[in-house]
């Protein structure tokens, strides 16, 4: 067999069973590998909208994402996709094809360093420089891509390697280490656990890559902490759970920010400090002692001094952290700030409020829906307003705030899960950056359903601008939007616009029961705001709840 | 701002040290010098850089550590007296 058709048999033995590309000169070869089948492959529209349905379809389930590429504007194409994966920590092994061997270094057609620029946008990268390589170099892709903090790895296969004869050798499965856990760290942890009066666990999603849903959820309730999460960690937590306090952060429940900010234990599973969370890190837990653990020895004492650090597989250290703790009126104290609190949907007037529809379709969506989101305002709405049972039913693009992921997220998350309804939300500025990728969807037949909440604007931008530059809307005003509905329907898609408050609740049960894909285009107000806010460089207890 | 001298053993491949300066210049450290020799054996190669920085040398040491080419780190800190002390033994 030649290098490329390698390469497909190699996936196929990796247990891979989708891939996402969109095929070029230099890697035609393996496009013709994939033309005898094995491996169903999804033409996207670019090669970023196949990067995040890879990233959508890891996110969605706990498989390795793969997308494929050409040389060039191609393998450029993909770097956004990878960097959102590695600032999310998503297993994606993206395949691009390289000019030939000889050709290399002297600036051919489709030529571009890729291996040179994969080294600040992934976990790691390979150029395969000898056919023979091939067989150990995808092996030990797809065990980097999943262990450990799990991350995008590249693989970048010149022509003539993909053309050349490879001897089938036996595909090699490398098995991941775990170390065991340092005992002088835990029973440190266990008596700072035990000598909290206010602790607070604050989780982020490395609790989902670990997999530990279960033992968090065991954890939480046997201590009974108030719990926060960071916008990753959405849906680690039972929203239902009385001590669940709901996201920290710039755009945090206000309740999560004042526990957080009041706590004298800060017990932090998978998350890492991130600015967006603590505001001004000076002063963000000022009373608390901190239990960190991590599977990443670099995210320990990165940004936050901590007391005890353990660099641990969740599944491992949590059920030995457990244990009751005697903290009532810590938790009552929280339980009040968590009623006293609660989101309020009261909205003069008939324009719909955003918020308030977000909560409406939350509750109507049926079990084990996945909402992906863009970025902006709609962004932290369904953060705020949407209730997850799982982290993998909500898929954002949290660390890189990518927008014009949301589109072929979705695209990812209902090829991986067929079975259950895709919902997109997005922001008229965020649906535009990939709206290409509504032809994937006609391609593909694919369901998904999508809310696009369309102010006329940069919504999130225009906040701030509002808010701290004296508003001075600086190419933030959208008035000259396309017609979103005429546009679904090019690519065969019905979709509705809808204005008014009376209109959402029969407009949404129409969503849902659309056989197809369909677009429900929503006109909402310029001026309404996310809040809470933690404005820049102040500690979160002092956020903004209007306009000052 | 305090100099430390960090030495990477680390597998040969033709991008490493693109990939360490990366680390090094992202993370906040500035780079005074550098030397790089395969080690006896040519299984390995043995990088040593002088750093500086306000930030805490951990800092760096550990996503030297995360890169997977890397097998092992060590430093050094450089103040006044170590550095002479180191170059006496030079």
């Amino acid at each position: 067999m030649n290098g490329a058709q390698y390469i497909v048999n190699a996936l196929h033995q990796q247990g891979v069973t989708q891939v996402f590309g969109y095929p070029g000169g230099a890697i035609m070869p393996v496009y013709d590998a994939l033309y005898d089948g094995g491996i169903p492959h999804l033409l996207c529209r670019h090669e970023q909208g196949a990067a995040m349905a890879a990233i959508g379809y890891a996110r969605s389930t706990r498989q390795v994402g793969v997308c494929i590429a050409t040389s060039g504007p191609g393998a450029t194409n993909l770097i956004t996709g990878l960097a959102d994966a590695l600032l999310d920590s998503v297993p994606v092994v993206a395949i691009t094809g390289q000019v030939g061997r000889d050709f290399i270094g002297t600036d051919a057609f489709q030529e571009i360093d890729v291996l040179g620029m994969s080294l600040s946008c992934t976990k790691h990268s390979f150029m395969v420089t000898d056919p023979e390589e091939l067989g150990a170099v995808i092996a030990e892709a797809f065990q980097i891509a999943r262990s450990g903090r799990p991350g995008p790895v590249l693989i970048d296969v010149p022509k003539d390697v993909q053309m050349a004869l490879v001897e089938a050798k036996p595909v090699m499965h490398l098995v991941d280490e775990t170390a065991p856990l340092c005992d002088l760290a835990l029973a440190e942890a266990r008596r700072l656990l035990a000598a909290a009066s206010k602790p607070v666990l604050y989780v982020g999603g490395g609790v989902v890559l670990a997999d530990a849903v279960d033992e968090l959820r065991s954890f939480a309730a046997i201590t009974g902490m108030p719990a926060v999460t960071t916008l990753k960690g959405i849906g680690t937590l039972d929203p239902a759970s009385p001590w669940f306090l709901g996201m920290l952060g710039m755009h945090g429940t206000k309740a999560a920010n004042l526990a957080v900010q009041e706590s004298d234990l800060l017990l932090v599973v998978g998350a890492r400090f991130d600015d967006r969370v603590t505001g001004k890190l000076a002063a963000f837990a000022p009373h608390a002692k901190v239990i960190h653990l991590d599977v990443d020895a670099a995210e320990l004492g990165k940004r936050r001094a901590v007391h005890v650090s353990l660099q641990a597989d969740f599944k491992q250290v949590l059920p030995v952290l457990a244990m009751p703790l005697q903290v009532t009126a810590w938790q009552d104290h929280c339980l009040t700030m968590r009623e006293q609190f609660a989101w309020r949907y009261d909205h003069p007037g008939d324009t719909i409020y955003a918020p308030l529809l977000l909560k409406q379709l939350s509750d109507t969506l049926p079990e084990n829906t996945v909402v992906t989101s863009d970025v902006g305002q709609h962004q932290m709405w369904v953060a705020q307003h949407m209730q997850f049972q799982s982290p993998r039913n909500h898929i954002s693009s949290s660390g890189l705030g990518t927008m014009g992921f949301g589109l072929p997220a979705a695209v990812g998350a209902k090829v991986a899960r067929p079975q259950d309804e895709v919902v997109l939300v997005s922001g008229d500025g965020s649906f535009m950056m990939n709206v290409q990728e509504l032809g994937t969807l006609r391609r593909a037949q694919l369901p998904v359903k999508m809310v696009l909440l369309d102010n006329q604007r940069l919504g999130m931008v225009r906040q701030w601008q509002e808010l701290f530059f004296d508003g001075r809307f600086s190419e933030t005003i959208l008035t000259d939007n396309p017609d979103f509905v005429c546009m679904a329907s090019a690519f065969g898609i019905p979709g509705e616009t809808i204005s008014r408050k009376e209109e959402v609740a029969p407009a949404l049960a129409r969503l849902l029961a659309s056989p197809t894909a369909y677009l429900l285009h929503v006109s909402i107000s310029a001026d309404d705001n996310v809040w809470p806010l933690v404005p820049p460089g102040v500690a979160n207890e002092h956020m903004l709840e209007a306009k000052p | 701002m305090k100099q430390h001298q960090v030495t990477i053993f680390a597998q040969p491949r033709p991008e490493l040290l693109e990939r360490v300066l990366r680390v090094v210049r992202h993370r906040g450290f500035q780079l005074s010098a550098i030397n790089m020799a395969p080690q006896s054996d040519c299984q390995e190669l043995r990088i040593t850089v002088t750093v500086a920085s306000e930030r805490p040398i951990q800092l760096l040491l550990s996503q030297l550590t995360k890169l997977i080419d890397v097998l092992q780190v060590d430093t050094q800190a450089l103040d006044v007296a170590s550095q002479e002390a180191f170059q006496i033994r030079a």
